[in-house]
C-alpha cells in the first residue's frame, strides 16, 4: 500500500512545534532524526493510526529497506544473546520512528493521557531512548498522570521505602540494641568499672536468643531465616548469564542485595503468600528497567521505585502464587483452564490435538508461561518487549498474558500438529526464538472473549483440562 | 550478630546423666554459629551432641576428658573479638582471677572462656574479660556440691557483646544479661 503524495502525518503538528521535551538529549535527536529519515524513504502505510484491531502487520513486508530486514534476521536468528540492550542500531523503519517520536512526545506532556500512552507503548517502547522506566511506571500508576505532581509522590514513596526498611530488615541483635540505647543513656554503659565482676542486668521482656516464645522477636527471626535463605538462593540464582545480576563484581552484588531486601520486605509485608520460587524472576525485569534509568536520580531510588511497582503488578497475579487457591475459581488451574478455552475458541483444530489426541495437558508449559509471565521462556530484550505489551493494554496484564500464550500456541501450530506427546512438550516447554514483533501481532488480533470464557470455566474449573 | 555457645564441665556419664530438660528444649540447631566447649565433657557421645547444635565446635580438654586429643588451649576470631578457651585446672590457684589474667594476657584474648570450678563468673580486667560459664549440668565440682546448671550465649555483634546468662534455678530457667563493648584501647600495652 504505498501512497504516492506526502503522507498526512508528514504535516502533523507534531514536527512543527519546537522540542519542549525535558528529558535527556537523545529525544530530541531522535526527533530530528526520524524526521531525516522520513524525507529519505517513503513510507508503505499510515504508520500511527494503529487500531487494536488493524488489518497491518507492523512488520511492512513490501519495500523493505534494508535495514528493518537485517534488525528482524538478528532478532530471529539470535536466541543466545542475552542481556545485549543496544540492538535496534541498524537503523529503524520510518514508521518505527514517528511512533516512537509520538511517544517521546506524549511522555514529556505536562498532563499524561494515559489511555494514548497504552496504545502507544503497545506497541513497543523504544529501547535506547530511555523513557521505558518512566512509561513502566507510569503505566503501573506509580506516576500519576500529572507530572507537576511527581517530585513529591516519589519523595514520598521513597521516604516510605526507607523507613520500611529500616524497620523490617534488621536482626534482633539490633532491636534490643535500640531498645535499650533509648531506656537507658549512653553514659551510663561506658562508665563500666575498669576492673571487677561485671554486673549482670535483667532481660527485657524475657527475649533472649534462644527463647521458644511465640512473640519473641528471636524466634519470629529464626522462623523467618528459612525464607530468608530461600530468597537468597534464588536471588543468587536468578539471570546467572547477565552481568547485572550475577557474577562478582561489586554491582551485581549490589543488584542482588537490592532484588534481596524487596523480596524479604514484600514477604514481611505479605504474610499470607511470604515468599514464592518464582517472584524473583518476575522482579528482576523491572529491576533491572529501573536501575538503567538514565536518570541519575531514578537510578539511585531505584530500588524503592522497584518495590511498589512490583507490588502492583504483582496484585494483579498473587492469586497464581498462592497455593490454596491452586484449585478454585481464580487459582493458577482456573487460568489455565480459560487459556485452553481461549485456544480453542481460535484455534480449535490445535486445541484438540494438543489436548485430546496428544494428550499435552496445558499444566505442563502454561504453568511457568503464566506464573513467571513468560520471563523464562524468552531473551531479556524480548521480555521487555513483551511486558511493555503486557502492562500498556487497559484490560489488565492477566488477559494480556493469556492473549501471548495463546498467540505462542497458535504461531508454532504446525509443529504441534506434526508432533507427538514427547516433541510437542519439548517444543514448548523451550519454546523456539521468534519474531516478537509477529507474536505480538497475532495476540492483539486474539480478542479475548472475557464473558464466555468466563462462564465456560465454571463448568470446566474443577475438571482438569480435557 | 554472631550467636556463640559456651558451655563446659558436663561430667557425663561419670557425675550427671544428661543436660537438664529445659536446657534440652532451648538448644535446637540452626540458631548458634559457635561452640565453646571448656573441657570436661566427658565422652563422645556428647561431643556428638554438640556436634549436632553446630558444626563449629571448639573444645579445650579437661581432666576427665576421655579423649585425649583435644588441645589444652584454644583461640579463635569471631567478629571484632578473639576469644580463648581454656579448661582451667591448669591455672593454679584454681579460679583465681588474677592468675587467668595471667593466663589471658599469654593468649592474647578479648574474651576468655574457662571452666573448672562450676560456678559462673564474669570478670573484667584490663587485659579483658574472663567468663567462666559454670557447670551445664550442674554436676558436683572438686569443691563444692552446691552448682547450679548454668551455660552462657554470648551474641557478637560488631564491637559489642551480650552475653547472656542461662541459669536453672530451684527447675526454673533464669536468663540475665551482661553487656560490654571492646574498647579500641583495651589490647594497647
Amino acid at each position: 500500500m504505498k501512497k504516492k503524495a506526502v503522507p498526512e502525518w508528514l504535516n502533523s503538528s507534531i514536527w512543527s512545534t519546537s522540542p519542549a521535551m525535558n528529558s535527556t538529549t537523545t529525544t530530541t535527536t531522535s526527533a530530528s532524526a526520524s524526521a531525516d529519515l522520513v524525507h529519505r524513504y517513503s513510507p508503505s502505510s499510515n504508520p500511527y493510526i494503529y487500531d487494536d484491531d488493524d488489518v497491518d502487520p507492523p512488520a511492512p513486508p513490501p519495500p523493505p529497506p534494508p535495514p528493518d530486514t537485517v534488525r528482524r534476521d538478528v532478532r530471529d536468528r539470535d536466541p543466545g544473546r542475552l542481556g545485549d540492550y543496544d540492538r535496534d542500531d541498524e537503523g529503524p523503519s520510518a514508521e518505527e520512528i514517528s511512533r516512537q517520536a509520538l511517544l517521546l512526545t506524549e511522555v514529556s506532556k505536562k498532563m499524561i493521557n494515559i489511555g494514548e500512552l497504552r496504545r502507544l507503548a503497545c506497541q513497543g517502547v523504544p529501547d535506547n531512548a530511555g523513557v521505558r522506566p518512566m512509561v513502566w511506571k507510569l503505566l503501573l500508576g506509580y506516576l500519576p498522570p500529572d507530572r507537576s505532581l511527581w517530585p513529591s509522590e516519589l519523595a514520598k514513596k521513597r521516604s516510605h521505602y526507607k523507613n520500611l526498611k529500616t524497620d523490617l530488615l534488621v536482626n534482633p541483635s539490633e532491636i534490643t540494641r535500640r531498645l535499650e540505647d533509648s531506656l537507658y543513656s549512653d553514659s551510663k554503659e561506658s562508665k563500666g568499672p575498669p576492673i571487677g565482676m561485671l554486673k549482670r542486668s535483667e532481660i527485657a521482656h524475657g527475649e533472649h536468643p534462644l527463647s521458644l516464645g511465640k512473640s519473641s522477636i528471636w524466634n519470629k527471626y529464626f522462623q523467618e531465616s528459612e525464607i530468608l535463605e530461600q530468597i537468597d538462593r534464588d536471588v543468587k540464582r536468578t539471570h546467572p548469564d547477565m552481568i547485572f545480576f550475577s557474577g562478582d563484581s561489586a554491582y551485581a552484588k549490589s543488584n542482588q542485595d537490592s532484588l534481596r531486601n524487596i523480596l524479604i520486605i514484600f514477604s514481611k509485608l505479605n504474610p499470607g503468600i511470604r515468599y514464592v520460587q518464582g517472584m524473583n524472576e518476575v522482579l528482576a525485569p523491572l529491576f533491572y528497567v529501573f536501575k538503567t534509568d538514565p536518570d541519575e536520580e531514578n537510578t539511585a531510588a531505584a530500588e524503592a521505585d522497584t518495590f511498589f511497582c512490583f507490588t502492583e503488578l504483582f496484585g494483579g497475579f498473587r492469586d497464581n502464587f498462592c497455593q490454596q487457591l491452586d484449585n478454585s475459581n481464580m487459582g493458577i488451574r482456573s487460568t489455565i483452564a480459560r487459556l485452553s478455552q481461549l485456544l480453542k475458541e481460535h484455534d480449535e483444530e490445535l486445541w484438540r490435538h494438543l489436548e485430546v489426541t496428544t494428550k499435552v495437558n496445558p499444566q505442563f508449559y502454561a504453568f511457568r508461561w503464566i506464573t513467571l509471565l513468560l520471563t523464562m521462556e524468552f531473551n531479556f530484550s524480548d521480555i521487555l518487549r513483551i511486558w511493555d505489551f503486557l502492562l500498556s493494554d487497559p484490560e489488565g496484564p492477566q488477559e494480556t498474558l493469556l492473549r501471548v500464550c495463546c498467540a505462542m500456541l497458535i504461531l508454532v501450530r504446525r509443529h504441534l500438529i506434526a508432533g507427538d506427546f514427547t516433541s510437542n512438550l519439548k517444543l514448548l516447554q523451550h519454546y523456539p526464538p521468534t519474531n516478537i514483533n509477529h507474536l505480538l501481532y497475532v495476540a492483539r488480533r486474539i480478542i479475548c472473549v472475557l464473558q464466555h470464557v468466563i462462564l465456560d470455566s465454571y463448568s470446566l474449573g474443577s475438571v482438569s483440562c480435557l | 550478630m554472631v550467636l556463640v555457645l559456651a558451655l563446659g564441665d558436663m561430667h557425663i556419664p561419670h557425675r550427671a546423666p544428661d543436660l537438664p530438660a529445659k536446657f534440652k528444649s532451648m538448644l535446637v540447631p540452626g540458631k548458634i554459629q559457635h561452640i565453646i566447649c571448656t573441657g570436661n565433657l566427658c565422652f563422645k557421645e556428647v561431643h556428638d551432641y554438640l556436634k549436632t547444635l553446630c558444626p563449629d565446635l571448639h573444645i579445650s580438654r579437661g581432666e576427665y576428658d576421655e579423649e585425649t586429643r583435644y588441645p589444652e588451649t584454644k583461640t579463635l576470631t569471631i567478629g571484632q573479638f578473639k576469644l580463648g578457651v581454656c579448661h582451667g585446672h591448669q591455672v593454679i590457684p584454681w579460679g583465681d582471677l588474677d592468675s587467668l589474667a595471667m593466663l589471658q594476657r599469654q593468649l592474647d584474648v578479648d574474651i576468655l572462656v574457662t571452666g573448672h570450678t562450676h560456678q559462673f563468673t564474669a570478670y573484667k580486667h584490663e587485659g579483658g574479660v574472663v567468663i567462666n560459664p559454670g557447670s551445664a549440668t550442674g554436676a558436683y565440682s572438686s569443691i563444692t556440691y552446691d552448682v547450679n546448671p548454668s551455660f552462657v550465649l554470648m551474641d557478637i555483634d560488631g564491637f559489642r557483646v551480650v552475653v547472656y546468662v542461662y541459669e536453672l534455678i530451684d527447675g526454673e530457667v533464669k536468663v540475665d544479661k551482661i553487656d560490654f563493648k571492646k574498647t579500641t584501647t583495651t589490647n594497647a600495652h
